[in-house]
């Protein structure tokens, strides 16, 4: 099982270091390949540790394996450890298998770029980091693969170099994942200070319960979710994270990495719970982004930003999960979001494929006509968004609601925006449908709609995505709260929930939510499919975004230019400019004085001479 | 007590003699009346060396340096003809002027200082000598006996120099012939 | 005999060494310069008599001799190296004598 667990992490570590190697000698296909097929490999390590697991005994399923000591400083000890208890296995497998999946899925839709090497180079180097993240032994590792992440995830998005955009859209994410790495560090510097190890075990037991080091803690650690997750108010990069190519924003911006932060809550959920103030103040974050999310989506026109949007509200409910106390919920929802929003990246990716890289909405209308095979899968991923039973949200999404109900007025509070946001998908993701996948094709689609050899698109392409529908309707399957509930056993022993709604509850909650969710399909039906009713124009705060970028240009951008610019003219030019200049100029004119005590006269060296002897006989007296 | 008396008076003009004609070699602008004023002061200097009971040195004094080198400077100056240099108190004093009389004087105050710090005690202690201090006989005797080696390297740079001065004289004849060849040419 | 005891020939010897090292710093031409080193020559001769006579010891004598001697050579060097620069018409100037710089 150890060695499951280490080829599992190291398969993917391996391609990227092969296929970096071997450069231009192996061709794109085989970097493709390469790729991919480790990645499999990965998957079916933790399929291997998963079936070690059950074998167990359900409160004995928890192993550390240590490889060496990597960090030793005095009396501080880090290992180099993997975790492999029953949360690490649950997101191996949705990292490895999803990943997967939409690695081979990449093997079609890059086809023909320039440098394919380099992309796939990257995939396996974000998914090595991933699977450190979650499965690394002490806090350590988790921090340095989620800088991973971070990086890989820069590397992708920035992945078309030559597009400004994307350059700049890799940076800004970067830079507001540092900042979240930034809190996080400092939360792990008061965990040494507090229990001086950073190991899961050690930290629960010593840290400290509730205090001002406790919120400290978790509120350096929500930084980092925040950020990584999108979440208010470090969101604004993950739009424009839509740069990159489209299997990166399924796999990373979608599946796995954003859910990073809901792993770090519900890992770290003993830290949570000391600063009970934190967590709720993650899920009224959560619960904030959904609502914004869910607006702001309604009035994009870029294919990707929706759904882009749709997964800042998505992930919005999956902090709601655990921020309540509902881990099984959050990372049950976790899993089929993985799911079906890959499905809807990737459906959405046959068609932009098929025209040749055009994503607006009003231009690709009517494509469905056209590709009806990505029609049905499109359809079922949005069904599955929506929560409409039985496709897969309905069972997380209604759960996590549901849970809501066993907190008290805050709890309602955040249940209300809950049901809300499920309304507001309703209404968004159906929009989408609507109009790219219904109605006459508009005159671009037909112009520059080409299949691919008499098929909608290549054969990689479509069997991933065939895949990736069926688990988007079956996989909701795991677990039907009130009568079957296997994810929530199988995790119980690793994180207890707080909050357990009632069977009562959770049928009020599933009424509601997907009352409100048909709701949603309707307006949008009448809006945009069958046009009874006018589409309101869009406010134009919406369509801003609700000015979130332009509120941290004022605050980050303008003052640091101004700063900079400023210490250019008045510290670099003249001080450390002027300090060169001075420097050579002071040699210069020592030399040239002194220089003018060479001038070959005798007498002068003679006075010379006498004035030294002179000087010398007194520092002799002196001295002595 | 006359005695006494005589010697101090001897003392103090030959001093007086010495310093004069010092500066005298110091300000003429004339080199030939620079020489004769270190004439004198080589005189001056022998009569000194005969109160401290040197005859020798001072018989040496005469005819080597006032005999001799003199002689030779004389000569040099006369062969050189009118090489009148200014006298190096006129046009007002110089930074150079200034400079030297600082240095000059600096170390003046400063051999006196040493001298007096690191043998004070001692001046006053003179010793006792004999009739024979001084003598040529005596002076023969050490340069044989103790003295042996500064006598033969002296002489061996007496001889080095005598060749120099030879070499240093052949040469300016060949450049003479030189330029003559060189004008005739041309 | 007696007379002044050492210090007076102490402070002649380093008044008249005074002198000679004035003379060389102020002068310009080398002969005038060469005269004034043998000032400052005769100057330590008189210091080592004067002291020699203090000891009661010669040897202050006999290096005041070889002093003598040493000079005499250097002074004939240097007049040959003056009778050359005369021969070929140069100025005797140490001014303008710098084409040695260093």
């Amino acid at each position: 099982m150890r060695a499951a667990a280490w080829i599992c992490l190291l398969l993917p570590l391996a391609s990227t270091l092969a296929i970096t190697a071997c450069g231009t000698g192996i061709s794109r296909r085989v970097a493709g390949y390469v790729s991919t097929l480790t990645t499999f490999g990965a998957f079916g390590a933790a399929l291997t540790d998963f079936a070690y697991l059950l074998g167990e005994n359900a409160h004995a399923r928890s192993h550390v394996t240590t490889s060496w000591t990597w960090l030793s400083a005095g009396p501080y000890h880090f290992g180099l450890s993997l975790l492999v208890d029953q949360l690490s296995v649950f997101m191996m497998l949705v990292v490895s298998g999803v990943g997967s999946l939409i690695v081979a899925y990449s093997v079609g839709y890059m086809d023909g770029e320039d440098e394919e090497r380099r992309y796939f180079a990257y995939m396996s180097l974000f998914v090595f980091s991933m699977l450190l993240l979650v499965q690394g032994g002490n806090l350590i590792l988790l921090l340095a693969g989620w800088g991973m992440v971070g990086l890989s995830s820069y590397l992708l998005i920035g992945y078309y170099q030559e597009r400004p955009s994307a350059v700049a859209a890799a940076k800004k994410a970067f830079v507001m994942n540092a900042f979240g790495d930034a809190t996080m560090a400092l939360a792990l510097f008061l965990l040494i200070e507090h229990t001086g190890q950073l190991d899961y075990a050690g930290v629960f037991a010593g840290s400290p319960h509730g205090g001002a080091v406790a919120n400290l803690i978790a509120l350096g650690l929500l930084g980092g979710a925040v950020a990584k997750s999108a979440q208010i108010p470090l969101h604004t990069w993950l739009p424009d994270a839509m740069e990159g190519p489209t299997p990166v924003s399924a796999l990373i911006h979608a599946a796995t990495m954003v859910t990073a932060g809901v792993y770090l809550i519900a890992r770290t959920h003993v830290l949570f719970e000391n600063a009970y103030v934190i967590q709720d103040l993650a899920a009224g974050l959560g619960a904030l982004t959904l609502l914004m999310a869910g607006l702001i989506a309604l009035v994009q026109t870029d294919i990707k930003r929706v759904i882009a949007y749709s997964t800042m509200s998505q992930i919005g409910y999956m902090f709601v999960g655990v921020g309540l106390g509902a881990y099984a919920n959050g990372l049950f929802h976790l899993m089929t979001h993985a799911f079906f929003k890959a499905l809807l990246f990737l459906a959405a990716g046959i068609a932009i494929h098929a025209v040749s890289g055009e994503q607006d909405i009003h231009r690709l209308r009517g494509i469905g006509r056209l590709m009806p095979w990505t029609k049905w899968a499109f359809l079922a991923g949005s069904l599955a968004l929506v929560g409409i039973p039985p496709f897969a949200g309905f069972f997380s999404k209604d759960s996590i609601l549901a849970a809501g109900l066993d907190r008290g007025w805050y709890g309602y509070l955040i249940f209300a925006a809950g049901e809300i946001g499920a309304l507001l998908t309703g209404i968004y993701a159906f929009r989408l449908y609507f109009v790219v996948f219904t109605g006459e094709p508009s005159a671009f689609a037909r112009e520059h709609h080409h299949a691919h050899h008499g098929k909608e698109g290549p054969f990689s392409m479509l069997w991933t995505v065939g895949v990736l529908t069926v688990l988007a309707v079956g996989g909701g399957f795991l677990q039907f709260a009130p009568v079957w509930h296997p994810l929530s056993d199988w995790l119980a022993p690793v994180a207890r929930p707080v909050a357990e709604a009632t069977n009562g509850q959770e049928a009020l909650a599933s009424a509601l939510a997907v009352g409100l969710g048909v709701a949603g399909i309707v307006v949008a039906w009448l809006l945009y499919s069958a046009r009874r009713v006018p589409v309101p124009r869009a406010s134009r705060i919406l369509e801003h975004k609700l000015y979130w970028d332009e509120l941290y240009d004022w605050i980050a951008y303008y003052p640091s230019d101004l700063l900079s610019r400023g210490l250019a003219a008045l510290v670099e030019r003249p001080v450390i400019g002027g300090s060169l200049g001075a420097v050579t100029g002071g040699f210069g004119l020592g030399s040239r004085e002194l220089g003018r005590a060479q001038n070959g006269l005798v007498r002068s060296y003679a006075l010379a001479i006498a004035c030294g002897a002179a000087i010398l006989m007194v520092v002799f007296l002196a001295v002595r | 007590m006359a005695a006494n008396v005589i010697v101090w008076i001897v003392w103090i003009v030959a001093a007086f003699a010495c310093i004069a004609s010092a500066l005298a070699v110091v300000s003429f602008a004339n080199p030939f009346y620079s020489a004769l004023s270190l004439i004198g002061n080589l005189a001056s200097l022998a009569v000194l060396y005969l109160l401290l009971a040197g005859e020798f040195v001072a018989a040496g004094q005469v005819l080597v340096y006032g005999g001799a080198v003199m002689v030779m400077f004389l000569f040099v100056i006369a062969y050189l003809g009118d090489r009148t240099d200014v006298s190096p108190w006129t046009g007002g004093p110089s930074w150079q002027v200034l400079g030297a009389v600082a240095a000059g004087g600096a170390l003046l105050t400063e051999v006196l200082v040493v001298i007096g710090m690191k043998a004070g005690g001692f001046l006053s202690r003179e010793q006792h000598i004999g009739r024979s201090f001084g003598t040529p006989a005596r002076i023969g005797q050490l340069f044989l006996t103790d003295h042996l080696l500064a006598f033969e390297v002296t002489s061996i740079v007496l001889l080095v120099a005598a060749v120099g001065g030879v070499v240093l004289g052949s040469h300016a004849r060949r450049a003479v012939d030189d330029r003559a060849e060189v004008d005739a040419r041309a | 005999m007696h007379g002044p005891d050492v210090t007076a020939y102490v402070i002649l010897g380093a008044l008249l060494f005074a002198i000679g090292a004035l003379g060389v710093m102020i002068r310009r031409s080398p002969l005038i310069i060469l005269l004034s080193v043998e000032i400052m020559l005769n100057a330590s001769n008189l210091l080592l008599i004067a002291f020699s006579r203090l000891h009661g010891h010669e040897d202050g004598q006999i290096f005041a001799i070889s002093v003598m001697a040493v000079a005499a050579s250097e002074v004939v060097v240097g007049l040959g190296l003056i009778v050359a620069m005369g021969r070929r018409q140069i100025d005797l100037d140490v001014d303008k004598l710098r084409t040695l710089r260093g």
